[in-house]
């Protein structure tokens, strides 16, 4: 009978370790594949009529922020967006918006009214948010010179999660990443992808 | 900052609802759907697998939204481009992470979900295997004599302990007769046959000992751990046990500290998010032993007469006051019905906007107290709402200053005047800092 007085206690502790495990995390964070992958490129007309392409933008530290002029949140945010860039623009910042689930207009309206002289790229069909894993806005996006994601913010941004990265993102080495990672032409319409590989969107479009 | 996850996710789609209802997306060739009904069921096949990221537990097969749309769109130029359906998913995991999945897969610490049922399956098993063999035991019990026969006509205790006693001397007497025979005095022949007629009696004894123990466990094996434990396994045992008790009491604790702790605005029960600038501290209504009775007489009415809308309002307002969210909503959803335009039901939308934005549905919480100071505008309970929002929800500090200010100008003092005049005065200071 002596094994039945150690089985009890010996079988509690699995049931605790699990238990410490659960009741120790955030039940509501969703962990992101994304942060130190590649950004995924794209290629989208801004809300301008220009063509901008991610990579063209290699070598410096990028802000991508997705917003919409719907989103509540993204009202609240935009403040900090205009003084990042005010900030840290000499410092080599730059910020890309993604404009997600909105109208050309609507969006040219929005910066009209708030300001910021950022280039702002019209995501129709959202397939640049699906590239990003988006779950809704805003998110921002902090790629490094290298063109690699550091860091991924979900929900509106405020100054000390700037302070906090965007030095992180100025000081790194502009170190490229390896070159096919922006390789020209690649984009998911014609090559098979490792589900690490960034894909090109927007403009790739398959039969 | 107060807006938080839930309520951007919420947001967002309330929001991509309207845009839908809208249609302003264009749709673009790739990804509409072919004719192919078998190609088509695989596509709806991986949608169903695939989560929608702007709802709640919906799938992307399921939801209406557009980014659900346009990932089933991406799902249709994936397979026919030639991926299989499980190439799809792995993208889908490499962009949003293994929560995507509807289903888990079977790996890491998600094996927990296939193989803790079965452990536990296992371990009832071993419970209930242990109970029955008992319960048979005990129910033999009764006639242990009958079974023993032999020995004598005592009771099962009696014949263990003679049988014992007996088992013990024929030990000893083995013992001596190897003793005997290593000093000499016993030869080899004899030897042989004393211990062959010793040991014959000591198997037999053994025996009947053995029937005894299982016909009446209690009283022999107790007597037996008893007699032989060497006390050793049970301090183990102890020891076993307070450890798995104070690890338990450990991990309660550590849970219990984050969890019963004062949480910040915006914290939640396993961790705090990004706090809050301004956390608010307000009764929204005064509570009362009354207010109970007075629910129960209003209920009745409502019974009564359903389309009874001062009743429904005042319903809701109880409600509301004593915490009970669902069911204000739904008696204000119901005055809000019968009478859309009618100033009276100003009021439930006010509610139903305090409502909607305490459940992070800051848009929609904004549209009904919009609509309440349509049909009302000087309505104090929707101007103190709407500060609100913008004063902790969305932090728009001269929109909170303003509707603060209208708010002191037309509502009669209360308990509530002095946290508005606080809330005025903050609004106003990071008004001046912004």
């Amino acid at each position: 009978m002596k094994w039945q007085q150690w089985a009890i206690p010996a079988s509690a502790l699995p049931v605790l370790a699990l238990l410490g495990w659960g009741l120790t995390r955030d039940a509501r964070t969703v962990p992101s594949p994304l942060p130190g992958k590649p950004a995924p490129d794209f290629a989208l007309q801004t809300l301008t009529g220009d063509s901008l392409r991610l990579t063209s933008l290699r070598g410096q530290a990028v802000l991508v922020n997705f917003w919409a002029s719907w989103c509540l949140a993204c009202r609240g945010e935009h403040h900090v967006l205009l003084d990042a860039a005010k900030r840290y623009r000499d410092q080599g910042l730059r910020i890309v918006g993604v404009v997600y689930e909105d109208s050309h207009d609507n969006a040219s309206a929005w910066i009209a009214e708030r300001g910021g002289d950022w280039p702002n790229v019209l995501d129709v069909g959202s397939r640049t948010a699906i590239q990003y894993g988006l779950f809704g806005v805003p998110e921002t996006f902090f790629v490094g010179r290298d063109g690699r994601i550091l860091y991924k913010q979900i929900g509106p941004l405020d100054s000390s999660v700037v302070d906090r990265w965007v030095p992180k993102l100025l000081a790194a080495s502009g170190a490229p990443a390896p070159t096919d990672t922006f390789a020209e032409g690649r984009s998911a319409g014609h090559v098979r992808l490792s589900p690490d590989f960034p894909t090109t969107s927007g403009t790739a479009r398959r039969p | 900052m107060r807006l938080r996850w839930s309520l951007v996710l919420s947001l967002t789609w309330l929001s991509v609802a309207a845009a839908a209802a809208r249609a302003q997306s264009p749709l673009d060739s790739a990804g509409a759907p072919t004719r192919d009904p078998r190609f088509e069921a695989t596509v709806r096949d991986v949608a169903a697998s695939l989560r929608c990221p702007v709802c709640q537990n919906n799938s992307v097969e399921d939801s209406p939204s557009l980014l659900a749309q346009d990932m089933k769109k991406e799902i249709r130029a994936r397979l026919a481009a030639g991926e299989t359906p499980d190439q799809v998913r792995s993208y889908f995991v490499s962009r949003y992470g293994e929560w995507v999945l509807t289903k888990p897969r079977a790996a890491g610490m998600n094996l927990s979900v296939w193989l803790l049922p079965l452990v536990a399956l296992l371990g009832g098993a071993l419970v209930v295997w242990t109970a029955v063999r008992r319960w048979v035991r005990q129910g033999d019990a009764p006639r242990p004599a009958a079974v023993v026969g032999a020995p004598g006509g005592g009771t099962p205790g009696q014949d263990a302990a003679a049988l014992r006693a007996r088992k013990a001397a024929l030990q000893a007497s083995l013992q001596d007769l190897e003793a005997e025979f290593a000093a000499g005095r016993l030869d080899a022949r004899d030897l042989a046959m004393l211990t062959e007629r010793d040991q014959a009696e000591l198997t037999a004894v053994t025996e009947a000992l053995r029937r005894v123990k299982k016909d009446a466990p209690e009283p022999v094996t107790g007597a037996a751990r008893r007699s032989d434990a060497s006390g050793v396994n049970r301090w183990m045992a102890r020891l076993g046990w307070v450890v798995a008790l104070g690890a338990f009491a450990l991990v309660l604790v550590l849970s219990l500290r984050g969890s019963v702790a004062a949480r910040s605005e915006g914290g939640t029960i396993t961790g705090s998010q990004t706090a809050s600038a301004a956390p608010i501290d307000m009764e929204l209504q005064q509570t009362g032993p009354l207010d109970s009775l007075r629910i129960a007489q209003l209920e009745a009415r409502v019974r009564r007469d359903s389309t009874d809308v001062p009743a429904l309002i005042e319903l809701g307002h109880l409600y509301l006051a004593q915490g009970m969210l669902e069911k204000a909503i739904l008696v204000d959803t119901l005055a809000v019905r019968l009478q859309p335009d009618a100033p009276a039901t100003a009021e439930a939308f006010a509610h139903i906007g305090m409502i909607l934005w305490s459940l992070g549905q800051t848009d929609g919480g904004l549209k009904a107290l919009d609509k309440a100071l349509y049909l009302r505008p000087e309505l104090p309970e929707a101007l103190l709402y709407r500060g609100i929002i913008f004063f902790a929800g969305l932090q728009d500090m001269r929109a909170a200053a303003q509707t603060f200010e209208h708010y002191l100008t037309v509502a009669p003092p209360d308990a509530n005047t002095a946290r508005v005049r606080a809330m005025l005065n903050a609004a106003r200071q990071a008004a001046a800092g912004q």
